[in-house]
């Protein structure tokens, strides 16, 4: 008994306003510290989480308050329906903060968000990254970026195939703002990059083609030498020396670097189709580049929660403050 | 017209200025305080011209880089100012905010004079239908703020009126609604750009400090102990923060809003 009494007391506590404003004001001032110091984990941190669990249990008291007074006293035949209106809107839109906080920890929880790298013509397995969902693959077909007439970019397209059970059942341009879902899973244009082509042979006749990322090696055979991509210029420009001009593959160049015995002999850039002499008889020329892109990917469980609880607060909040206003009209 | 741009926006400057100086000296003088309206009329002439100019050169409604963010900011700040003070025939407030306008037009041509002729095309990520609606709002709101904060200041500084009370409630709650909305709005279209509707990112978090403050002073102001001069300070601080969630995050601290600045 004394132990219901106490809970009962606790709730009672928990659920006032001064409770909830009290709350409101020290999770804003912990959250302005926050922006000081640029770190992701500050917001991750256990106070800041409890103290949101307790603004959870504040809000969810205090919208059943609100909801039990309604239908006790609410629906009295004087009331005028702009005040029946006002107090919806207030039910609304403290469910809605209730559902966007339920939303979120169902994230913390449940949600899981990587990056992944896909190379164009690659297919990924999202059960390899995501435990929980229903088998399918994602194949990037193609990567490609729409310019401006200044050479900036427009838009980046990923172009992707929906495999399942190894048949291509669904194709999605995914570009920013317009990302992919399917079962669950949400991925989004992130970001992008290059794979060099490269070509190489020797007189001893050593032939080899491969795809060599950024800052990768490779050793020449029956030589004492490596080549390093160090880096992709799509518009080469000398005045702004190593940054691409724009991303625009206007004038491309590929800056390599030349080792012997893993020391540094030479720095160069080629354009496509150059050879680049390693060393009498032997030759390496990049042919083109290959791209890849970056793409988050996301399972949040919680989501239609939390998006549900934000039309809530925004419908709420209009119902209230937008209707004319009596002094008696207030539910709390 | 697109050539005129600055000069738009300096005599703005100056008209806004003026109509404040009108405003502050015609606080006995009812002749020189409704020269300050329409000064400040004529001072909303030129704002527009100059939002208009920045849409021709353009080609997009003028709402995207900080300078434009700033003219329409201050534009419509006058002129629900404009209509507040026909509506209530006060004009008590007239100086204080038509000062706040002025720094805001004067914090353009000292920070970011380069941004008024700027025509670089929008970037991938601002290439949303969500756009428009969720800097429309945040303008509306950042206008509302600014007006309340002028009349709170008013109240803070002369005596307290009742009927002012009023005013400053029904401008705060119309505001707050577009704070709330552009909040929203701004989480849904973070969510389909990056993947993550709340991040705390920096303009994310003072926008919900500001949303905070402003809240409190929803809930405290029916609240006999909060009535008067502690909720006028409230408004006026929610204003310093809506000020500093505009320049203190764009030229302070970075984040995914840092196009913005």
């Amino acid at each position: 008994m004394i132990l219901i009494k106490k809970t009962q007391r606790f709730l009672r506590f928990m659920s006032s306003m001064k409770i909830g404003l009290s709350l409101l004001a020290v999770i804003g001032l912990l959250a302005a510290i926050g922006s000081g110091i640029s770190t992701d984990k500050y917001y991750q941190a256990l106070p800041f989480k409890v103290i949101l669990g307790l603004l959870l249990l504040n809000m969810a008291l205090c919208t059943t308050n609100q909801v039990t007074k309604f239908f006790k006293h609410g629906l009295k035949a004087e009331k005028s329906s702009q005040i029946l209106l006002r107090q919806i809107g207030m039910m609304t839109l403290h469910a809605g903060v209730v559902f966007i906080l339920i939303g979120g920890s169902v994230y913390s929880f449940q949600g899981e968000s990587t990056q992944i790298k896909i190379d164009q013509g690659q297919t990924v397995d999202m059960k390899t990254i995501f435990n929980q969902t229903k088998p399918f693959m994602i194949k990037l077909d193609d990567f490609n970026i729409d310019f401006n007439a200044d050479g900036s970019p427009s838009q980046y397209f990923s172009h992707i195939s929906l495999v399942e059970n190894g048949a291509v059942t669904g194709e999605k341009d995914i570009s920013v703002n317009n990302p992919f879902e399917y079962a669950g899973i949400k991925a989004y244009q992130s970001s992008f990059g290059y794979g060099v082509e490269l070509q190489g042979e020797s007189n001893t006749g050593w032939k080899e083609k491969k795809t060599l990322q950024e800052s990768e090696f490779l050793q020449i055979p029956g030589t004492d030498k490596a080549i390093r991509i160090y880096k992709y210029i799509p518009n080469f420009d000398p005045e702004y020396g190593m940054q691409s001009k724009t991303l625009r593959p206007d004038n491309p160049r590929i800056v390599y670097s030349l080792y012997q015995k893993g020391s540094l002999l030479d720095v160069g850039a080629v354009s496509f189709g150059e050879k680049v002499e390693i060393q009498p008889g032997t030759t390496v020329q990049f042919n083109g580049v290959k791209p890849f892109s970056v793409l988050t990917v996301k399972r949040d469980p919680g989501l239609s929660l939390a998006m549900a609880g934000m039309l809530m607060l925004m419908a709420g909040t209009c119902l209230t403050l937008f209707l004319k206003q009596k002094k008696t009209g207030v539910v709390q | 017209m697109t050539n005129y741009i600055e000069d738009f926006v300096y005599v703005t400057l100056v008209l806004y200025l003026l109509a404040a100086g009108c405003y502050f000296l015609g606080n006995k003088n009812k002749s020189i305080a409704r020269t300050g309206l329409l000064i400040a009329i004529a001072g909303i002439a030129t704002n527009l011209m100059a939002l208009i100019s920045r849409a021709l050169l353009v080609s997009r409604l003028p709402i995207t880089n900080g300078a434009e963010f700033i003219l329409s900011f201050s534009g419509f700040t006058v002129i629900a100012y404009a209509f507040y003070e026909l509506k209530s025939r006060n004009n008590n407030a007239g100086g204080v905010v038509l000062m706040i306008a002025a720094m805001l037009v004067g914090s353009i041509v000292t920070l970011m004079p380069e941004q008024l002729g700027d025509v670089k095309p929008l970037m991938p990520a601002l290439k949303s239908p969500w756009l428009t609606s969720h800097v429309l709002t945040a303008i509306f709101s950042y206008g509302g703020f600014a007006l309340a904060a002028g009349l709170a200041a008013i109240q803070l500084w002369r005596a307290n009126s009742s009927k002012g009370e009023e005013w400053i409630y029904k401008i705060v709650a119309v505001s707050f609604v577009m704070l709330t909305v552009t909040i929203v709005l701004g989480a849904i279209w973070a969510e389909q750009a990056w993947g993550r509707y709340w991040s705390w990112d920096p303009k994310e978090t003072w926008a919900l400090v500001t949303w905070i403050i402003y809240a409190v002073y929803l809930h405290l102001y029916r609240q006999k102990s909060w009535k008067g001069q502690k909720s006028n300070m409230l408004v006026v601080g929610g204003f310093i923060l809506v000020l500093f969630t505009y320049f203190g995050v764009n030229f302070l601290l970075s984040g995914l809003h840092s196009y913005g600045g």
